[in-house]
């Protein structure tokens, strides 16, 4: 079961790389929000906690429910075209994160943690989501976009993380999860004063501080 | 018992007075509230710094709140800067007050702000969990966004989004590196709430798992460092600094960017000894610091814009001050010592620029010039400041760089030294060229001089007079906190840290 939600990670990451619409690409980072929330739960079935129990609620009702809804909130503020708008061609994407793919197996087979992890895949396909969050924040113009590639990296760390120190400490987590919320809430608004002040939310046009 | 409600308090003041400063409806009550708030959190951290230096560590929280030399100094210093900031902060809006630039809704986001900020860089420092510090140091991104557009126009929306934007991904990065440190402590079977207390992995050290351990170290060095602005992960720096509204400027520079490197210090003595003692993290350290100084170098020489030059003077100053922490023994005392110097001139320097870029209407230099005459307490304090900012001596930077100079000899690290020396040298000749014409060139006509306040001349003369007492005298106090502190990095027990036999600058 968890390989079957670490293989989704992996496919809706290559989805985003090659996905035209904003819509459709804050729809699947929600997506693998959830799938991701529900994991250390399938993860620790056998020793299932109130701390587990909670995590799981928390992660999956702000990463599938609270932060599209600011996203689309902004998009829809900002009331601008729907096209993800990239410097990379959506083939080269794909192209590009296949060999980041690879690259993550390999990376994941030599990195030396001794896990605790249920599955071998977990290292790897964590590897994989924080290069293609890189990948994507690097690589698109829409400021909207860049947010969905930060919130695939901190997937792919939350994915790290559920792998390797099964006992982080519950009031760690929590703290983590509410500065991801603010996170996305500042840049919610961020989006919202940009498109205002230039008409639009290109991030290359953001290009008059240099030096 | 007492001392533990202290810590409590210690975050809890400036939250409720940031929470405050959201229901005050003038702006003078505003600045009023939110200076008296930061004051007491001042004294009641100064308070606590002082007894944890005197008689050793205190926690609270079961742990989870911990102040020892190292977090006790640096809260101290932070604690400062923001003291001194605060009171700049309400000169400062005084007069955008007066000439209509700030809204009531302007004041109250920055007084809420800025409290808020204040109390996660504190809980940075006294939390003993290092996720909880990682916490405190991502919340401190997410809360000084904002104050860099105080006024909202185009280049401080781009300096903001930057800036959220580079230090959240290199944050996330320090995150990765946590988790990776709390791996290499499986094998020791603490528990779950022990796993990630710094005093836990302090004693476990020499049995975590190197390789894991030396991941994690990468980890938390490129993540805490884009925070901390060393190059090559700067890019964020010199534009929020140079949009932010001058307060904001100092405490980012001041003490913000310090706040980051106090989370890498925190790591140092437990990779080396996890490592076995081999100087491999302090030989990363070295070569980040050298990059920085040398990097800032090459674009002091072509700064236009007096607030982005004083950004690149950050760089490298954080750039000495973690090649100070690398070269180990003398070096880590003078990277504290100069974290002191550092913060105060460059807040002062961030001071004169920001009340002389009122005056001036613009922070070009090519426009900024004679500001000696124009505004003789301010153009003295940006001069003065600029001047012990490079090095000159007797102020109290050109010491603690000359006693990291000393432990670079002292350690063989030749190739170091000439780096350094070499980075010092043509920042020196920089930054002299910028700042005679700056002191002394010809004012356009049209600025009107303007007359400074008691307090405005106080908070030049006070941190002028100090570095220049601190360059020629070293209080007996200071000295034995600096040397508890650095204690803390060298990773030597309590016992023998308090023995005179310490090393003496």
């Amino acid at each position: 079961m968890t390989d079957l939600i670490l293989v989704l990670v992996v496919l809706t990451n290559l989805k985003l790389l090659g996905s035209s619409r904003l819509g459709a690409s804050i729809r699947v980072v929600a997506a693998q929000g959830v799938m991701l929330g529900l994991l250390p739960v399938l993860a620790h079935v056998h020793e299932l906690s109130l701390h587990f129990a909670a995590l799981a609620v928390g992660t999956v009702a702000l990463k599938g429910v609270v932060f599209p809804w600011l996203l689309f909130r902004a998009l829809r503020e900002a009331e601008v075209t729907r096209e993800v708008e990239p410097y990379v061609a959506y083939i080269t994407s794909i192209l590009i994160g296949l060999a980041a793919l690879a690259a993550s197996f390999w990376l994941g087979g030599r990195l030396p943690v001794s896990t605790v992890e249920p599955s071998s895949l977990l290292v790897p396909s964590a590897l994989f989501s924080i290069l293609a969050g890189l990948f994507l924040i690097v690589a698109r113009k829409r400021a909207v976009n860049q947010v969905l590639g930060f919130l695939v990296l901190e997937n792919g760390i939350y994915t790290f993380g559920v792998g390797i120190v099964a006992e982080t400490p519950f009031l760690v987590e929590l703290g983590v999860l509410l500065d991801a919320f603010v996170a996305v809430f500042v840049m919610g608004i961020a989006v919202y004063h940009i498109n205002r002040e230039f008409d639009h939310i290109e991030v290359d046009r953001l290009d008059r501080l240099k030096g | 018992m007492k001392h533990e409600a202290l810590l409590w308090l210690l975050i809890l003041v400036p939250a409720a007075t940031g929470a405050l400063a959201l229901l005050l409806r003038s702006v003078r009550t505003i600045l009023g509230a939110m200076c008296a708030g930061v004051g007491i959190s001042v004294a009641l951290g100064w308070y606590v710094a002082g007894k944890v230096l005197m008689s050793g560590p205190v926690s609270a929280g079961a742990e989870w709140l911990y102040l020892d030399a190292l977090s006790a100094y640096n809260l101290g210093v932070m604690l400062l800067i923001y003291g001194l900031s605060s009171a700049y902060a309400s000169v400062y809006f005084r007069v955008e007050l007066r000439e209509g630039h700030l809204t009531l809704k302007q004041a109250r986001l920055f007084a809420s702000l800025w409290c808020g900020a204040l109390a996660a860089m504190t809980l940075v420092f006294i939390s003993n969990n290092l996720g909880i510090m990682w916490v405190g140091i991502e919340a401190t991104t997410l809360l000084t966004g904002f104050l860099i557009c105080v006024h909202v126009t185009g280049e401080s929306l781009e300096a903001m989004w930057k800036y959220i934007l580079i230090c959240s991904v290199g944050v996330a990065f320090a995150f990765m590196g946590t988790l990776l440190v709390g791996a290499s402590a499986h094998g020791l079977g603490l528990r779950a709430p022990e796993v990630l207390l710094w005093t836990r992995l302090q004693a476990h050290a020499g049995s975590l798992n190197p390789a894991c351990l030396k991941a994690a170290f990468i980890f938390l060095l490129v993540g805490y460092g884009t925070k901390a602005g060393l190059a090559p992960m700067h890019n964020w720096l010199p534009d929020a600094h140079s949009q932010a509204p001058a307060p904001v400027s100092a405490i980012f520079s001041g003490f913000m960017l310090n706040t980051a490197l106090y989370c890498v210090m925190r790591y140092v003595p437990i990779v080396e000894a996890g490592t076995g003692n081999t100087g491999w993290g302090l030989r990363l350290l070295t070569g980040f610091g050298l990059i920085s100084i040398l990097v800032a170098a090459a674009f002091i020489l072509f700064q236009h814009d007096l607030k982005r030059l004083l950004a690149y003077h950050s760089v490298e100053h954080i750039g000495i001050i973690t090649l100070g922490v690398g070269l180990g023994g003398l070096g880590t005392f003078a990277a504290l010592f100069h974290t002191l110097n550092h913060s105060l001139c460059k807040t002062l320097a961030f001071f004169a620029a920001g009340r002389l870029g009122q005056m001036f209407g613009t922070h070009d230099m090519r426009k900024l010039a004679g500001v000696m005459r124009v505004a003789p307490v301010w153009g003295m304090g940006l001069f003065g400041s600029l001047l012990a900012l490079i090095g000159v001596a007797p102020f109290a930077l050109f010491m603690s760089e000359l006693q990291m100079l000393k432990a670079a000899v002292d350690k063989g690290a030749i190739l170091a030294l000439v780096l350094f020396l070499f980075g010092a040298g043509v920042v020196f000749v920089g930054a002299l060229g910028h700042a005679i014409p700056l002191a002394w060139g010809k004012a356009a006509s049209t600025v009107q001089p303007a007359r400074a306040g008691t307090l405005e001349t106080l908070l030049v003369v006070v941190p002028l007079v100090f570095l220049l007492v601190l360059g020629l005298w070293m209080p007996g106090p200071l000295q034995t906190a600096l040397n508890a502190a650095a204690d803390v990095i060298r990773h030597v027990s309590p016992a023998l840290a308090g023995s005179p036999g310490g090393i003496m600058p």
